[in-house]
């Protein structure tokens, strides 16, 4: 299995966000995590990248456990990841930005550029090289920490919303960039509350609530699906469903 | 770099200032910059590049200081030969308190390294093998050239230079490394950072160890240039504390920031030191406060900074 999540618990005191989730991803898919705010899917997501050591649990990312590695071993084993609220390095230039991941598989400075260049053309930041980082806007930032992602040529891209807070427009070319990951062969697992996203993206959608998987399966059948219809707009809707 | 002929005609005009002023007190102010500029670069590429606000680094300013009198006093030898020791001594300390302290950040940090410092100080100041409150002299009058005792401060400003051109050199080339990007990252966000596979703890180690033997260098030479130190002049906050504005003046994080803000900062100090003679202690303290006041109100990035803006702003007008 490419990636598999069995029985994950993240307990905060006696609160579970995450309360014995699975997750199996197959290599070259497009999986979206959906659930409504505090369903337990940020929490989740953290527990894949590294950030967060689940209570309970393992993660087994190509055949290895991977349930309490650092990130910056989940880095190195093919595993990258952008933040909800982008980390933009403030200080230096995009291909700066960009090079601080390509540095990962490139130790020479000459090497590193190169690659950074060629996610960046990848990405459409090219125009952007030599600005700095903080004079992007948030399209640019959550572009920019795409293309930082991908200079550690990862396999497994972990996206925690990047779509979120994007006009319509901006949602379109993103999603147009994701499916064009997609097609350099990069297995994606993203979490996303813009349901339009999940629907045109996804190839399988994973629904969470309270902590648990309630659903999952293809994006159409999972949204008709009562469950998830009780769990996104509350158990009395169920009787006056359109 | 565009700036290549600049740095070069500011190198010439250090190089020869010494011999362009006939003036001992001011021969004397341009070797204290360039200590004070090393020091300070030192400070720099834990401080500037990683971003890790030291308070503490009078620990190893003051290991290297008191390694140099040590070997004096109790070996004979020549005070330059504690150099390598205070090295040594200076990168176990920081190994020791790196470890815990970089679990903290920002200003918890930056308090721990204060609270280090001063626990040596007060060891140091309890030790009589250092001196204890009395502190400790160099050779009264050199034996031999090796004691690098001279009247002049000719002689120190060439040495100094020597080991500012080397550091900068040695920063210039880890800046354009991996590693500077790297302590660049981390600057920028821990986690940002070790999610695209920095590995944040194991460099903001070698940042650490880098800037303390160097930081200790600067001590040795210190020592050996004014021959006499105590608890309070070789380990005192005030080191610390210095070492950070003249940094920050400049421009922390570039890689000639602390030598502008040394350029500012020790003339300044010395004339009112000189105006004020030894009642003027006080004034320096008031001095630093209000640098601090100024570059945190109104250029928290340096003078480089400003000198960025200038520059770009010049270069933009173009069409």
């Amino acid at each position: 299995m490419f990636l598999e999540a069995r029985g994950i618990i993240k307990a905060f005191g006696a609160f579970r966000a995450v309360d014995g989730a699975d997750l199996d991803v197959t290599q070259g898919e497009i999986v979206g995590l959906i659930g409504p705010n505090g369903a337990g899917k940020s929490t989740f997501f953290n527990c894949l990248a590294g950030d967060a050591e689940p209570t309970a649990g393992t993660i087994r990312f190509l055949d290895r456990d991977v349930t309490n590695a650092t990130p910056e071993v989940h880095a190195r084993l093919g595993m990258a990841r952008t933040f909800q609220v982008p980390v933009t390095f403030e200080d230096m230039t995009v291909v700066e930005n960009v090079m601080v991941g390509a540095f990962l598989r490139h130790h020479h400075r000459a090497g590193a550029m190169r690659k950074a260049e060629e996610v960046l053309e990848f990405t459409g930041l090219s125009h952007l090289a030599g600005s700095p980082a903080r004079s992007l806007g948030t399209p640019g930032r959550k572009r920019l920490e795409i293309a930082r992602a991908l200079a550690t040529e990862p396999r497994l891209l972990l996206l925690d919303e990047a779509l979120a807070g994007l006009t319509p427009a901006e949602v379109r070319l993103a999603i147009e960039l994701v499916r064009r990951i997609k097609g350099l062969g990069i297995t994606i697992v993203i979490v996303e509350h813009i349901m339009e996203v999940i629907l045109s993206l996804a190839e399988r959608a994973v629904v969470f609530h309270q902590g648990k998987v309630i659903a999952q399966g293809a994006p159409r059948a999972v949204v008709d699906d009562p469950a998830v219809i009780a769990a996104y707009l509350g158990h009395h809707m169920k009787r006056v469903r359109m | 770099m565009k700036q290549w002929p600049l740095v070069l005609i500011g190198f010439l005009f250090i190089a020869a200032w010494p011999l362009l002023v006939d003036d001992v007190f001011l021969q004397r102010v341009g070797a204290l910059v360039l200590l004070a500029a090393i020091s300070a670069s030192a400070w720099n590429l834990l401080g500037g590049y990683a971003g890790q606000v030291s308070v503490g680094h009078a620990v190893y300013f003051g290991a290297g200081a008191y390694a140099s009198l040590v070997v004096y006093t109790e070996l004979g030898w020549p005070p330059i030969a504690g150099a390598p020791v205070g090295v040594a001594v200076s990168l176990a300390i920081a190994a020791l308190i790196g470890t815990p302290t970089f679990r903290l950040r920002g200003h918890y940090f930056s308090m721990a390294t204060i609270a280090a410092a001063e626990l040596f100080r007060i060891l140091a100041a309890n030790w009589p093998l250092l001196g204890a409150a009395v502190g400790l002299m160099g050779p009264p009058v050199p034996r031999t050239v090796a004691d690098l005792s001279f009247l002049s401060p000719i002689p120190y400003h060439y040495l100094f230079l020597a080991v500012l051109v080397v550091l900068l050199t040695l920063t210039w080339k880890m800046q354009r490394s991996r590693m500077g990007y790297y302590l660049a990252a981390i600057r920028g966000g821990d986690r940002a950072a070790r999610s695209l596979g920095v590995p944040v703890l194991r460099y903001k180690l070698y940042a650490l160890l880098l800037s303390a033997g160097f930081t200790s260098i600067a001590g040795s030479l210190y020592a050996v240039m004014v021959g006499f130190i105590d608890p309070d002049s070789a380990l005192g906050i005030l080191i610390s504390v210095k070492l950070l504005i003249i940094a920050a003046l400049g421009g922390a994080g570039t890689l000639f920031g602390p030598l502008v803000g040394a350029m500012i900062l020790i003339p300044l100090e010395e004339t009112t030191n000189a105006m004020f003679g030894g009642g003027g202690t006080g004034i320096t303290f008031i001095v630093y406060g209000a640098i601090i006041l100024l570059v945190a109100r109104f250029q928290p990035r340096g003078i480089a900074a400003l000198w960025e803006a200038i520059t770009t702003r010049r270069a933009s007008r173009v069409p």
